[in-house]
Parts: C-alpha cells; sequence; structure tokens
C-alpha cells in the first residue's frame, strides 16, 4: 500500500471539501496579484503585476559588472536612447533638402517638449534630456571662416530654404569626425537623432508621441524608431500578446487533444480545471512574492499547462481501460490511483527537478523562472492526486455510462491507429535489439560532434522577429551609420599621485631644475625664487605624507613668498606658483599626447575587426578643435605636441553651446577617459570578438601610461550574463541530470536501472542540441535554458515505461513475452502523453517573439524525439540485458547491493557539490579533493553495509553461498 | 540690457543698503520709465567707472558635484563719450581683455573682446601652447564661456536694442523687468525676467524661460560690495537648470579707473599681457 492510497480515499469521500480548497486557493493566490494590480492603492500592502524588460536584470543587481556599468553610466552621463533614423531614398540628396530638414527641425523641437512631471521627485521632469539631445539643430559645428578666424555655430540653427544650404548642413556635419557615421550617414543621405530619458521606462511615451507627430508629416521620408528603450518597452507589449494569445491557444489545444482521446467532456474538463488552478496559483505566487513578470516568467503559464494535465492523462487512459470492468467508479479510481501514484510522484518531482535544477544558473530570471514552474508542477500533482479523484465521485453516475474500453469495444480499440501500430513498434525493438543500439551509439557519434559545433551567441534584437518595425529599423540604420549598438570602453589611468613620496619629490626637483633652465632670463630673479622652492621641497620631503600633501605645502610656501615679494620679484614668484600647480595638473593622464595617440591606435585596430564601424574618443575632439583651430586642412587632423596644447584645444572646444558633451568621453580630472564604439551588429559573439581584440591589442600595446581598460554599456552585459548563462547551464544540466539519476535510483533500487531511465532522453538531447550545432542555429537563452529543464519532463516517459515493464514483468517472465501488453495501454498512455505535451508547446509558435518561437520548437522537437527514443530505445536495451535487469533472486534492501550504494553515493557526492559551488565561493579544486575523500568514504560505507549477513543471506539465500562466494 | 552679467565689475547699490542703512531715501515715488530702468541697469552693470580690473575665481560644478576651477584677471576699457563728457552716463563701446592663469594648463591664454554697440563685436582668442591667435567669427554670442555656465553674452553683455523690455511688477525694492527678444529664432529663451533693485539699478537676479515657458536657467547676484565707491557684485551664480550645473564667480582685488591704455586691447599685446594690470 503505497502512501497516497489514504489520500486519494480521502478525497473520494469528501469530494466537495477538495474542490472547495482548491479553488480557494487559486482565489487566493489569484487575488494576491489582481487586487493590487487594479487598485494599488487600496492594497499598498502587496505587489502589483511589475512588468521588467530590462535585459540588464539578466544580471543580478550587484553583479560586479552591472555594479561598474551603473557606475560608469553615471560618470559618464550616459543615458539609454530613442534613436530616430530618417531615410529619403527617393530625393536624389537624401534627407538632406529643405523639406526634409524643416521635418527634422520641427520633429527635435516637437522632442524637446517630451518632459513631463516627475511623480517621485516633484519639481522635477523627467524624459528627454534636451542639453543631450542630438540633431543637427542642437550640436555645433565649428569651422574656419576666413582668414585667421575661427566660427562656432548651431549647425543648423533654422531649417534650410535653398538645396545648397541643405547640403552645406551635410557637408558641414561630415567633416565633423563625432557626427560623421553618428548624426550624418557615411552616404549623406540619411540623419539620426538621438533622444537621451532620464530613464527608459518613458520610452513607450515618448516613442507614441513621435509616432503621433511623424504621422502628420508629408513627404517620402521614412522615420524608423528604434534604440534599447523602445525594443525593451515594445517587448513588454509583445510579452502580454504571448501571454494572451500563445496560453489559451495551448489549453484548446490540450483541450481538443483530450477529447480525441477520451471523449467524454465532463471527464476531460477536470484536467483542464487542474491545469488553470496550477498556472493561476503560481502566477499568482509570482506576483504576490514580488517578483517581476519578465520574459522567461511570462512563459510559466504556457509550461504549466500542458505539464499539468500530464497525470491526469494517466489517471484518464487507465480509467477509461478499467471503468467498465466494475462499473464501480469509487473502487475504479482508487485502484487506478494505487497504481499510478508512484509514478506520478516521480514524474512530477524529475519534472520539478528538472525546472528546479535552472536555480543553479547564476540569472534571476531563469532562477526565478525554474523555481516556480517547480512549484506550479507540484501544485498541479498535489490537486491531480486529490481534485481529479473527487471530481469523478461529483460526476452524475449516468454520465459515465458509456465510457470506456468496454463500451467501445476492444476492436475499436485494436482498430485505431495507436492500437494497432503500437505493438507492433515494440514487438520490432525487442527482435532489433541490437540493431537500434547500434544506431543509437551512431547517433550519439552525430550528436557529440555536432555539440563541439555550437556556436554560443544571442542578440536581444534579434528577439524581435524579421519583419518587426525594430528589426527593419536595425537594418536600415546599420546600412546607413557606423552602427547603432554601443560598445564603451572605459579607460582608466592607474597609479596616480599615491605613489612614494621620496620618488616623487626626488621628480620634482629634477622638473624644477629643467624648469629653470627653460626660463633662463626670461623672468627676473626666476633663479633665486626656483632655489628656494628647490631648497623648500628638500626640506619638505622627508615630512611628507603624501605627493598631494608636499605640493599643498609647496604652494603655501610658494604663495607666501608672492605675498610678500618685492615687484621685481614677482614675476618670477608666479612662475614658481605656475610650476606648482602645474605638477598637480601632471596625474591628468588623458591630456597627454602620447595617451591620445595610443586612444587613436587602439581605435584604428578596432577597425580591423570589421565589426566595429566607428568609434569616437577624446582624441578625435581634440583633433578635430585642433584642425580647425589651425587651417582646417585635413594635414591638420591631428594631436598637438604637448598636454598645454590639448588642454587649450579642449578648453576652445567648451567655447560652445554644450560644454557637458565633454564629459560623455572624459571625466574632469582627466582620470577617466570614455571611448564610445559603434557596432553594426548586437550579436554578444560579434561584441566578444571586440573584447578579445582589445583585450590583444592592450597586451601587444604597453600603453604609455597605467592604464586599466573595463567594458561597460549593454552590448557588454549582454556578453557577461551569456557566459555566465552557458556556464550556468553546464552546472544547471549537472545537477538536474545527477538529482534525476539518484531519484530514479532509489525509485528502482538499481543504479543499472536508474542508468537505463537516463539513456534515451540524454541521447535525444544530445542529438537535438547536436542538429542545432549542425545547423548552425545559436545556441541563446532559450536554447540554453531547455536542456535541463527538458531532463526532467523527457524522463517521465522513461519513468511510465519503466514501472509498467517492471510491473508487468514477472507476469510474463521475459521481454520478448511482456512487450505486447507493454505497448498495450501503457505505451498508449505514454504516446497520448507524448502528443498532449509535445503539441501543447507548439502555440508557442504562434507568439510574436522569436525566444518563444524557438521554445515552442525546441522543446516541442525535444519531448517528441525523447517520447519516442523512450518506447524504441528502452525496450531494446532491456531486452540486452534482460538478465540484469531481472535477477532471478532479488535483493531485499536498497543498501545490499554494493555497486548500486557506491554509485549512488557517488552521484550524491556530485550533487552537493555542484550545488555548493553554484551559492557557495568556494574553488573547483578544493571542492574535488572533498568530493573524492567523501565519495572513497561513503563507498568504504557501502561496501560494508552491503557485505552484511543479512544482505548476504538476502541475495543468496544461503550463508553457505555466499562462503563459497567469498573463497572464490 | 544686458543680462546680468558678471564679469563685468561695477554696479551700485543695493539691497543690502535699504537693509544696513535702515532704508535707503529712494527718490520718493519717481516714476521712471521702462527705457529709464533699462539704460540705468545697463550703465551700473557695466559701465562703472572709465575702466577697471578684478581677479576672478571661477568655480563650475556639475550635476554630480564635480568641481573645476578657472582664474582669471579681467581688463575692461569703456570709449571716452563722444562729448567729451567723464561722468560714466554714456553707454557705448567696451573693450574687455580677460587672461587666464589657472589651471595650470591653460597660463597665459587670452581672450579679448571689442564690444560694438551699433555691429558685430571683434573677439580674439590666444592660446600660448599653440602659439596661435584666432578671431572668433561673432555670429553666436551664446556660446559657453569657458565651459562654464556663463555665456560669452553675459560677460560683454547683451545688446539692450535686442530686446523689448516691459515693467511686469515693482514690488517694494524690485522692478521686474521682462525682456523679450525682437529674433526669438537667434536665440534659446524665449524672454527673460530681471529683479532690478530700485535704488541701485543692480540686477539681483534673473531668470531665462525655455520656448515651451518652462524657466531653465537662473542668475544671482550672491555678494555686494562697495569698492572705490562703486557698489559691486563681487559674487554671483549662474545655474542651468537643465543641465542641472552651476557657476559661481568671486571677483576679488576690483579696482575701477586705473587707467589702462586702449592699446593693451590690441592683438599686439595677446602675446605679451600687460602684467602690470593684472596682479
Amino acid at each position: 500500500m503505497n502512501p497516497g492510497h489514504k489520500m486519494v480515499v480521502y478525497a473520494v469521500k469528501r469530494p466537495w471539501k477538495m474542490t472547495a480548497a482548491m479553488a480557494a486557493m487559486a482565489l487566493v493566490l489569484g487575488l494576491a496579484a489582481a487586487l493590487p494590480t487594479i487598485s494599488p492603492q487600496a492594497f499598498s500592502f502587496l505587489h502589483p503585476v511589475n512588468v521588467d524588460t530590462d535585459p540588464e536584470n539578466m544580471l543580478p543587481a550587484d553583479q560586479p559588472e552591472r555594479v561598474f556599468h551603473d557606475e560608469m553610466n553615471k560618470e559618464m552621463a550616459i543615458h539609454d536612447m530613442v534613436v530616430v533614423g530618417i531615410v529619403n531614398e527617393k530625393h536624389p540628396d537624401g534627407v538632406f533638402n529643405p523639406e526634409s530638414l524643416g521635418r527634422v527641425f520641427e520633429l527635435t523641437q516637437f522632442a524637446k517638449t517630451l518632459t513631463w512631471p516627475s511623480e517621485e521627485n516633484p519639481g522635477e521632469k523627467v524624459g528627454v534630456i534636451e542639453v543631450d539631445l542630438i540633431a543637427p539643430s542642437t550640436v555645433d559645428n565649428m569651422e574656419q571662416a576666413g582668414p585667421g578666424t575661427v566660427r562656432f555655430e548651431w549647425l543648423m540653427q533654422a531649417p534650410p530654404k535653398t538645396a545648397e544650404e541643405a547640403r552645406a548642413i551635410r557637408d558641414k556635419a561630415k567633416r565633423i569626425p563625432f557626427l560623421n557615421g553618428t548624426l550624418v550617414s557615411e552616404d549623406g543621405k540619411a540623419l539620426c537623432i538621438y533622444l537621451p530619458l532620464t530613464s527608459k521606462k518613458l520610452s513607450h511615451r515618448v516613442y507614441q508621441k513621435l509616432n503621433e507627430k511623424i504621422a502628420g508629416f508629408g513627404g517620402d521620408d521614412q522615420f524608423h524608431i528604434t534604440g534599447l528603450p523602445v525594443a525593451e518597452d515594445t517587448f513588454g507589449v509583445e510579452m502580454f500578446k504571448q501571454m494572451a494569445v500563445s496560453a489559451p491557444v495551448a489549453m484548446l489545444i490540450i483541450f481538443i487533444l483530450m477529447m480525441v482521446f477520451f471523449r467524454k467532456l465532463m471527464l476531460v474538463i477536470s484536467p483542464m480545471i487542474v491545469a488553470v488552478v496550477s498556472a493561476i496559483c503560481t502566477m499568482g505566487l509570482l506576483v504576490a512574492t514580488g517578483n517581476t513578470v519578465h520574459i522567461m516568467s511570462s512563459m510559466i503559464p504556457i509550461f504549466i499547462m500542458p505539464i499539468a494535465v500530464l497525470d491526469a492523462v494517466h489517471i484518464l487512459s487507465e480509467f477509461f481501460d478499467r471503468f467498465q470492468e466494475t462499473r464501480d467508479r469509487e473502487k475504479t479510481i482508487v485502484t487506478v490511483m494505487d497504481i499510478l501514484f508512484m509514478p506520478m510522484l516521480y514524474t512530477s518531482l524529475t519534472t520539478a527537478v528538472g525546472f528546479g535544477s535552472l536555480a543553479l544558473t547564476p540569472i534571476p530570471p531563469v532562477q526565478v523562472f525554474g523555481i516556480f514552474v517547480a512549484f506550479g508542477v507540484m501544485v498541479a500533482w498535489v490537486w491531480t492526486i486529490l481534485f481529479i479523484p473527487a471530481y469523478v465521485m461529483l460526476l452524475p453516475a449516468r454520465s459515465l455510462d458509456n465510457f470506456g474500453l468496454a463500451q467501445t469495444g476492444e476492436n475499436e480499440e485494436h482498430a485505431s491507429y495507436l492500437g494497432r501500430m503500437l505493438p507492433k513498434l515494440g514487438i520490432a525493438t525487442v527482435r532489433h535489439a541490437r540493431a537500434i543500439m547500434l544506431g543509437v551509439a551512431i547517433l550519439t557519434t552525430i550528436a557529440i560532434y555536432g555539440i563541439t559545433k555550437i556556436q554560443i551567441n544571442d542578440n536581444p534584437t534579434r528577439w524581435f522577429n524579421a519583419k518587426h518595425p525594430i528589426r527593419v529599423a536595425d537594418k536600415v540604420l546599420n546600412s546607413h551609420f557606423g552602427g547603432t549598438y554601443m560598445g564603451y570602453l572605459a579607460l582608466e589611468a592607474g597609479g596616480g599621485q599615491d605613489v612614494d613620496v621620496a620618488l616623487f619629490a626626488r621628480g620634482v626637483l629634477e622638473r624644477i631644475s629643467k624648469r629653470r633652465a627653460e626660463i633662463g632670463d626670461d623672468v627676473d630673479s626666476a633663479g633665486k625664487a626656483f632655489s628656494a622652492l628647490s631648497a623648500k621641497a628638500v626640506e619638505l620631503a622627508p615630512k611628507a605624507k603624501s605627493a598631494t600633501g608636499l605640493l599643498d605645502e609647496l604652494k603655501a610656501f610658494g604663495q607666501t613668498q608672492y605675498d610678500e615679494a618685492p615687484d621685481a620679484e614677482l614675476d618670477a614668484w608666479d612662475e614658481a606658483l605656475l610650476f606648482i600647480d602645474a605638477e598637480r595638473d601632471r596625474g591628468e593622464v588623458f591630456k597627454q599626447p602620447e595617451v591620445l595617440a595610443y586612444m587613436n591606435r587602439l581605435q584604428e585596430a578596432l577597425l580591423e575587426t570589421k565589426v566595429v564601424g566607428k568609434s569616437n574618443s577624446l582624441a578625435d575632439i581634440v583633433k578635430t578643435v585642433y584642425r580647425e583651430l589651425l587651417t582646417g586642412e585635413e594635414k591638420d587632423y591631428r594631436i598637438p605636441e604637448t598636454a598645454a596644447g590639448v588642454a587649450q584645444c579642449l578648453i576652445t572646444y567648451q567655447n560652445s553651446h554644450r560644454p557637458q558633451d565633454l564629459w560623455h568621453f572624459v571625466t574632469p580630472d582627466y582620470r577617466k577617459a570614455n571611448l564610445w564604439i559603434q557596432l553594426k551588429s548586437g550579436d554578444n559573439r560579434d561584441m566578444s570578438r571586440v573584447e578579445r581584440a582589445v583585450a590583444k591589442f592592450f597586451a601587444e600595446n604597453p600603453p604609455p601610461a597605467v592604464l586599466n581598460h573595463h567594458w561597460f554599456g549593454l552590448t557588454h552585459i549582454n556578453v557577461i550574463w551569456q557566459e555566465k548563462m552557458v556556464s550556468g547551464m553546464m552546472q544547471s544540466f549537472l545537477g538536474s541530470f545527477l538529482c534525476v539519476f539518484l531519484m530514479m535510483t532509489l525509485l528502482y533500487r538499481s543504479a543499472l536501472w536508474g542508468f537505463l531511465c537516463m539513456v534515451p532522453l540524454t541521447v535525444t538531447i544530445g542529438l537535438i542540441y547536436g542538429v542545432i550545432g549542425l545547423i548552425g542555429k545559436d545556441y541563446d537563452m532559450p536554447v540554453a535554458v531547455l536542456s535541463s529543464l527538458s531532463l526532467g519532463l523527457a524522463v517521465d516517459y522513461s519513468i511510465h515505461f519503466l514501472s509498467r515493464t517492471r510491473e508487468l514483468y514477472p507476469r510474463y517472465g521475459s521481454m520478448s513475452a511482456a512487450i505486447g501488453t507493454i505497448f498495450g495501454e501503457p505505451a498508449r498512455a505514454i504516446t497520448r502523453n507524448i502528443i498532449v505535451i509535445g503539441v501543447g508547446f507548439l502555440p508557442l509558435v504562434l507568439a510574436p517573439l522569436v525566444p518563444y518561437k524557438t521554445v515552442g520548437v525546441l522543446i516541442a522537437a525535444i519531448l517528441f524525439a525523447a517520447g519516442f527514443g523512450t518506447l524504441i530505445i528502452l525496450p531494446a536495451a532491456m531486452a540486452l540485458v534482460e538478465k540484469l535487469m531481472f535477477p532471478k533472486t532479488e535483493v531485499c534492501c536498497f543498501v545490499c547491493k554494493c555497486n548500486t550504494c557506491i554509485l549512488t553515493a557517488a552521484s550524491a557526492v556530485a550533487l552537493v557539490a555542484v550545488n555548493v559551488q553554484s551559492f557557495i565561493a568556494i574553488g573547483w579544486t578544493t571542492l574535488t579533493w572533498i568530493s573524492i575523500a567523501a565519495t572513497v568514504i561513503l563507498a568504504a560505507i557501502c561496501y560494508y553495509a552491503s557485505h552484511r549477513e543479512k544482505c548476504l543471506i538476502a541475495r543468496d539465500g544461503t550463508i553457505e553461498e555466499k562462503k563459497d562466494e567469498n573463497s572464490g | 540690457m544686458k543680462t546680468l552679467d558678471r564679469l563685468a565689475m561695477p554696479v551700485r547699490v543695493f539691497i543690502v543698503f535699504s537693509t544696513l542703512a535702515g532704508g535707503f531715501v529712494r527718490a520718493a515715488d519717481e516714476q521712471l520709465s521702462v527705457d529709464e530702468i533699462v539704460n540705468r541697469t545697463n550703465r551700473t552693470a557695466y559701465y562703472q567707472g572709465r575702466d577697471g580690473s578684478a581677479k576672478v575665481l571661477m568655480t563650475i560644478t556639475d550635476s554630480q558635484g564635480r568641481t573645476r576651477t578657472r582664474e582669471f584677471a579681467i581688463l575692461r576699457r569703456d570709449d571716452p563719450a563722444p562729448d567729451g563728457k567723464d561722468d560714466d552716463s554714456h553707454c557705448g563701446n567696451q573693450k574687455f581683455y580677460v587672461y587666464f592663469s589657472r589651471p595650470a594648463d591653460v597660463n597665459k591664454m587670452v581672450f579679448m573682446v571689442h564690444k560694438n554697440v551699433d555691429r558685430e563685436d571683434e573677439r580674439y582668442l590666444y592660446l600660448p601652447a599653440l602659439d596661435l591667435v584666432k578671431r572668433i567669427a561673432a555670429t553666436e554670442k551664446r556660446t559657453s564661456f569657458v565651459g562654464s555656465d556663463f555665456l560669452y553674452e553675459d560677460v560683454s553683455g547683451r545688446n539692450i536694442n535686442d530686446d523689448t523690455h516691459e515693467l511686469v511688477e515693482t514690488s517694494q525694492n524690485y522692478y521686474v523687468l521682462k525682456n523679450t527678444p525682437k529674433d526669438p529664432a537667434s536665440v534659446e529663451f524665449s524672454h527673460f525676467k530681471m529683479w532690478i533693485h530700485k535704488t541701485s539699478f543692480i540686477p539681483v537676479k534673473g531668470e531665462y524661460y525655455d520656448k515651451n515657458g518652462d524657466k531653465y536657467r537662473e542668475y544671482s547676484a550672491e555678494k555686494v560690495e562697495t569698492v572705490d565707491g562703486f557698489t559691486t557684485v563681487t559674487k554671483a551664480r549662474m545655474s542651468d537648470l537643465k543641465a542641472k550645473s552651476a557657476t559661481v564667480i568671486e571677483y576679488s582685488n576690483v579696482k575701477y579707473n586705473v587707467n589702462v591704455p586702449d592699446d593693451v586691447f590690441t592683438e599686439r599685446f595677446l602675446r605679451k599681457p600687460p602684467r602690470e594690470f593684472l596682479r
């Protein structure tokens, strides 16, 4: 008698209570999510539905890379931007004609008005950040205006009136490296305006307003609105579409399939109720616990629903077959539940484990998804056990009259396609066992080869399908411009003035005498002042605590001398003070010409990757200003020879309308610089290539000053979470494999059975991933996630198959005799499951977003393949090792099987190790040694335990035989 | 009327006086025309004395609280009145010479302006590290002054003929003027308001409004002293509410009527600063 018997009997006796309990649970959790969403004020103590489409959240908020990313965004005042690309394919000058530029001007003016009072900080405005807006009418042009004269002006103060004026704007913009390829396309036909936002949450509002405005424009211009915030926002909308469309369609399809299988509306409704309740409870709990609805968690309902009906399919199948034998529904349902309780428990547990293993992935949305689906699966299991029997009892007795096998007739059942085909298949598998296993070996080889070809890559923009406006914009704009994907490379000066004081003081003394020599006789009394300064430095140096401290004291000394100096010495002391201040500024690394030149060389190296279309840096700004200060000709597009020359170019640059632009490229202390890198592709693979190129450049070209480099920007964040995902998935897959294997070994009290259980799904999952590698489909987020969770789902087939085989085998005594029966009802139930769950995920293909489609196709493929793989591989494998699987003497006790015990211990240790490594900072090396030690100890215990007399008796029947064995 | 400019110097009497002196006696109920208010304010803000000099410390604080400083000396000389009268009433052309000393790497950099009332100003820049003198085309005056929140036009003074002026409020201590540009496309503001102290004609506060009608820029005089008999703003602040940055300038060593020769304000002196006037 299994533990479920009492539960089932209890439920069958109190059907209304069960129903009420289930309804109450769904209601409570459902309302906990719905009420605060509908009325946030009244239910402020509850969490409303919170949608999260921010790819940054693929990493935990305290992930070091993300913390750095946030810090640098703040420090360099980098904001998320909505990008509006304007293209005109009809006009010979592209958009550089008076009409188009007039519209661009109008749109820019309009964009400036897109601000709203902040809800959080009254008095603050949120929306488009006008001062950082990049558009022809908001950026500066700097150019020659006749001999010896330089002009600063708005690039487009007012819309041009003539074609010449319009072209002049294009030509001016193209001369400015920062604008060429960013504001104006390299082919001179298209324009991009960039609207930075105070918060990306406002992008939808801005996007809508822009679209309204654009709708009122005539002309041949095409406006493409893109940019990450827009993509994210659109994503949120599409996500709800997915939930609103795919989930109900999945429900409907499952319902139709169940009707086809069981042809009894009243009965088929019960698993549908369980599915909906499980989905509501899970989503309710998700929201109520304050988790966000993310691309991953939005798929929870569509995962739970097909899984939730699986157990019910088995119950109804069995009930269908047995009901007419007794026509007593209570007796029938209790019998059915007795048979199915353990397999259902284990299939649900393994499924939950498969999803739960996603908690080992260091990506929070994936963890949440895994944990909550696991929860939903167990909810579904509980209500399947309690509610389905109760429901059967609640049905009016006569509604079951014509239900079941006897009524429909053996003949008809045999006539059904499944009924005819499955036994034939079963017999064939046993007959051709060797050939099948050979095939499996070949396929496994191909799979391994394919897996080595797997290409890891993702690109959030490609989460939209190819016709989506965002993808179209992406394509059009990247063909015209230097690239719309931004990567940022922070360069930070190392060292600083916290150097050894004595060393620094020696340098100061050297520089004092050098400066003294430079001044010569130009300044009266310079010798006297500099000698005094030198003497003071020698005196102060031994006592100074830091370089800065030394300079502070020297400055104070110099100032006193200046204040007291006679007129004749004023200029000399002025020079001395200037020298001290210049010493203080020596840490301004990014004013050094050789550092800027180094940055330029790095930028050139980046272009060689072919992925980078363009990059912008402080060096480009300096060169542009210098060129215009000199002749405006290309030969003067270079870096000044001295740091002071650089500084004076920069202060000139700041005499513009937008002095703050400089601080997007360097910090005011000139110790951190930021390289803007425009990539033509948002593929993580391409970004990784750029990152490798930069690492190589730094390794091969030592910088002229100590420079640390770190990436930030979303393209880099994407690379980071992808790397985490790949390693995390390995861990997750390993964790789920070990856990399922352990459970199977325990369930069947045999490592061999446990191992056999894992074979079909491991082979098929391996094969599917091999195919992914072979056809070149990117291994992206959905593909990665599916590997470990599908393990827990696919093993269900094996469990049902092996459980039923083990139950039936003794009756027949051999595989070939039993196979016909095994491929009767048990195989039919498994096949129904394969169809329900495989087809149940297919509605995801209807979703507008690519990751959902990938999930739908892939999981359906895995589950179909694993299902049929199970039906083919398992009987073949069992036929080959029949003697080992069904020994003549049954062992009573688990620990008595030495090998099983040791294997179990080893996998348990490995499982613990995988989990520990994931959550505690401990090195793999240490962990490996600890694990080996633990395994050896456990193995020894296993050995002694399995050689106890009790075991030997149980195994061999007599002590004498045991003695023989020992002596042999 | 110009903005409340700051780099210029003098300004006369002030609120301080009303408090200190227990109420400055105002020409009782004198009714001034808008033009008179504008003219007297312009004179107070830019034209006190025949000439002047001062040292300036400029501190720019950005939205992240990071500060940068610039130190420079400023010389000013007014063209004498055509009628030879030396009563400070003529508000004509002027010349400014701005000599930078810090940061150290811009030491000796010079910015020079010949401000003309009836035609475009002439502006020159000397960059010693590049050994370069450049004229700056004067088409655009509303650009930043060396990266600060003050604009060139704040330094030299906006031409009072570029705006129409309206007296929108007269309070106990202030005239509030609303100034609207005659050519709205040439500037980034829609209008600006000035609070002018009634007896001293010092602009103590200014507010600039963008084309949406939102205030985006703010000026305030923070400290006033009397120097050589002239009431002088010695500390002033300009805030950019959009960029969330602010610049404070502090004047020291303010002198009036120092007799700067006219030829100091020529290209020749850009490379050869008149040190005696710059200390």
